[in-house]
């Protein structure tokens, strides 16, 4: 269909044709495009891949534990004195302690299965990825960074919308998140047991990781505190014997600051201990847990959204970016992109990169810029279909300087 | 990276994996068969004596017999080995850190929050907009949702053949279309016209024409000429030379060109602004992250700076704005230092003519050819 002329630089119609000329890209770069970002993917497929290493661990400690208790129960029969009947009864509660754990066997192989499909189904995913169905893949990519943001954030409800609406169930980590969520709620209500049933869940795990984890030091730390500040010091002290000690040899300086909360109140002013009965250090258990459980599953600490969304912003920010006329396709045109990209380093480029300011299209050496006599430079292409239309005639779009196309003269940019 | 490498090697793991399992319930049956054999004997016979305590001793030994023979152990030893080689492939075949070119700058998540909610409202996806609103308790942007909602229920009943609504908006839009150079209206009576066409008949045809595609006629007589030729293939229009007329690709075009003049005319872009944003991310990400680790190795500071040190490359489609470089100084154009044009017809920064002239005093060569000029030959450029 013809389309009239384009008086104005900002037409949608021009954007949509700059739109078609760049999907006419050579098909091969954005395939190695692609290939690089699939790099980015490594939290889609760790995480699933920890949560089946934590279920297959979990069920190897259940069958060491029910069979070192049943074989240990036979010893003690056969060293004990049992008359018949004893015997008999104390065989038959060992063989129900077996059926009781070869059905707990049964349902952790189901899981384990469950977990080792959705590993799968992942790199089935990633490997699904071609030219024909980029932009769909690309659409479900961003709605997984979105997911991902949603149960950071703790938005489960959104989270579980998207997810149902486009089929992600496979794709995303809802399980990982609620395990996480536990152990933050109750943090938040100042309830430690969830956390500290996580640090003995993952015991093996947290001491292999390369710094040496004191999470279970500090929640150990923080429950000393609650019974100081509830005055109940004899239990404390109790309670410091039992479960703080054993730190005391890597970590003496801070035993010994927590341990002298013992001479003082609640309310104290003293700089130094006031500090430590502080709601504050709630949440600084809050962020410490957040940290060791992103780094046991293999997750990013901060959303995948900002990190793709920080990079963007900061290779797509110019100072024209800023200005009044920048073109409302460019995302920094909006003001809540303008916000975060604020602190954020300029793009730098190398080479010039001229957009023709009619057409939107890139002016290069199949397309080159051509100046009128006033400075202004637009696209051979469009000034050549201005001329065609206008007999010869070129009315500039910003200042309205006419000339001939004669008088056109072209700029060698390199 | 060679997806087909770590699918086998997760097969592996998967298929050790069962192997364990069913270790497990081998020795955990031969065990409790054991005990039952041994339940069998001390139960036997009601009344011939038995003497517990050697068939206990018995099947403690038989049950030591079963630990050492077991290959439970082995089977865990190589699963583990093959857990921690496919932990390791991940590693290398994977960016495990995508994280290190991050800033940590104040990142405010309301404001992150609110362009997901515009988003969802782009998309269409208002219920899931809404509940993002409601959970992170931020105000809801009433304007811009209900400017989306018209678009979309517009599209909807496109979708359903109806083009009232479409319509409607763009008679009430008139101006403001033609000012963006878009001829829309006579392309959405067009397609009226030959929906009429197909299902009413000449005469409902005649009237809609005559009604509604008049007023176009000064401007494009050859489209209406065209149409009033279709009145003659009524009913079978798909075998006249018009038949173009009747693809329904022409909707899903409408649909878009009606898109692209809704958003144009809210002063929005047509695409996200956060999947562009997001997309940029994803292709410049792999230079940022290779960028951050050179400059860790080097003990440079990555937190602090105004300008990235190396070009992001990304697609022809994210390229906004006219960036000119100049080829002597590598300085990037701007209103001090503004692109000059020598009579040559090549393009330097000013301050680089500034330079090669000794302050515009003489003349001076151009770099590229061997033309003189002086400084009062050149002309600021505007892209």
């Amino acid at each position: 269909m013809e389309m009239e002329s384009l008086p104005n630089g900002n037409s949608a119609a021009a954007v949509a044709a700059a739109a078609a000329a760049a999907a006419a890209v050579a098909p091969s770069s954005k395939l190695n495009q692609l290939a690089e970002s699939l790099k980015l993917e490594h939290q889609f497929l760790r995480v699933p891949f920890e949560h089946f290493k934590k279920s297959i661990r979990a069920n190897h400690r259940i069958v060491e534990k029910e069979m070192s208790a049943v074989i240990s129960g036979v010893a003690d029969a056969a060293n004990a004195d049992f008359s018949r009947d004893e015997a008999v009864h104390h065989l038959n509660s060992l063989v129900s302690r077996l059926q009781g754990l070869k059905r707990k066997l049964e349902e952790g192989s189901r899981t384990e299965h469950l977990q080792a499909q959705k590993c799968r189904a992942r790199l089935d995913h990633l490997e699904s990825a071609d030219a024909d169905n980029l932009s769909d893949w690309n659409n479900m990519r961003l709605k997984r960074i979105l997911v991902d943001y949603m149960l950071r954030m703790s938005y489960y409800d959104t989270a579980l919308k998207l997810v149902e609406s486009s089929n992600l169930q496979d794709l995303v980590d809802v399980e990982v998140f609620h395990e996480a969520k536990r152990v933050i709620d109750a943090l938040q209500n100042k309830e430690v047991a969830p956390a500290l049933a996580w640090c003995a869940e993952n015991k093996s795990r947290l001491k292999k990781s390369k710094m040496e984890s004191k999470f279970e030091f500090q929640l150990r730390l923080q429950e000393f505190i609650e019974l100081v500040r509830a005055e109940n010091n004899l239990r404390a002290i109790t309670y410091a014997r039992k479960y703080l000690a054993p730190w005391g040899s890597t970590h003496m300086k801070e035993l010994q600051r927590v341990m002298a909360t013992l001479a003082f109140k609640s309310n104290t002013e003293c700089a130094t201990y006031k500090v430590l009965f502080e709601p504050k250090q709630w949440d600084y258990l809050v962020d410490q847990f957040k940290q060791e459980f992103c780094r046991l599953y293999g997750m990013t600490l901060e959303p995948l959204l900002n990190i793709y969304l920080q990079a963007g912003l900061s290779a797509l920010k110019t100072p024209y970016c800023y200005q009044d006329d920048c073109t409302k396709e460019d995302p920094l045109s909006q003001d809540s992109f303008r916000k975060l990209a604020l602190p954020l380093p300029y793009s730098k480029q190398h080479h010039s990169k001229l957009v023709c300011y009619i057409t939107k299209e890139l002016m290069d050496t199949e397309n080159p810029p051509m100046v009128l006599p006033n400075g202004y430079v637009y696209s051979t292409k469009a000034l050549e279909e201005m001329a065609r239309k206008n007999n010869g005639q070129i009315t500039c779009p910003r200042t309205g300087f006419v000339c001939n196309s004669s008088a056109l003269v072209k700029a060698y940019i390199s | 990276m060679e997806l087909g490498n770590i699918k086998d090697t997760f097969d592996r793991v998967a298929k050790k994996q069962k192997l364990s399992s069913s270790k497990s319930q081998e020795v955990i049956d031969q065990v409790g068969h054991e005990i039952e054999n041994a339940l069998a004997k001390l139960q036997g016979d009601p009344a011939s004596p038995v003497d517990q305590k050697s068939i206990l001793v018995e099947l403690q030994t038989k049950l030591s017999i079963i630990g050492s023979q077991s290959q439970l152990e082995g089977s865990q030893k190589e699963l583990n080995i093959n857990l921690s080689k496919y932990t390791k492939l991940l590693e290398k075949s994977f960016n495990p850190d995508i994280s290190k070119a991050y800033r940590n700058v104040d990142f405010d998540f309301h404001t992150v929050n609110q362009i997901i909610a515009s988003h969802f409202y782009r998309q269409g996806l208002f219920d899931i907009g809404e509940c993002l609103t409601n959970e992170s308790g931020e105000p809801e942007d009433t304007a811009l949702k209900s400017h989306f909602l018209e678009m979309f229920q517009i599209l909807e009943a496109m979708k359903a053949r109806d083009l009232e609504p479409a319509l409607n908006w763009v008679s009430n839009n008139r101006e403001k279309l033609k000012q963006n150079g878009s001829n829309l209206e006579l392309k959405l009576h067009r397609l009226q016209f030959v929906e009429i066409l197909q299902k009413g008949g000449r005469a409902d045809a005649l009237n809609y024409a005559r009604t509604y595609l008049a007023p176009f006629a000064s401007l494009h007589m050859d489209e209406i000429q065209k149409l009033m030729a279709c009145l003659l293939w009524a009913g079978r229009l798909d075998s006249s030379p018009y038949s173009e007329l009747m693809v329904p690709s022409l909707w899903e075009k409408l649909a878009e060109e009606l898109t692209r003049q809704f958003c144009s005319l809210l002063g929005q872009s047509y695409e996200s602004p956060l999947s562009v944003a997001i997309a940029a991310g994803i292709e410049g990400l792999p230079t940022l992250l290779k960028l951050a680790n050179v400059m860790a190795a080097k003990k440079q500071e990555w937190q602090a700076m105004k300008q990235l040190p190396v070009p992001v490359d990304l697609g022809r489609e994210f390229q906004f704005h006219s960036i000119f470089v100049c080829p002597v100084s590598r300085d990037q154009g701007s209103e001090e230092n503004p692109p000059m044009l020598m009579p040559c017809g090549h393009v330097l920064c000013k301050q680089s003519i500034m330079k090669l002239s000794k302050s515009s005093t003489r003349t001076f060569k151009c770099p590229y050819c061997p033309a003189e000029s002086s400084v009062g030959q050149c002309m600021q450029l505007y892209f």
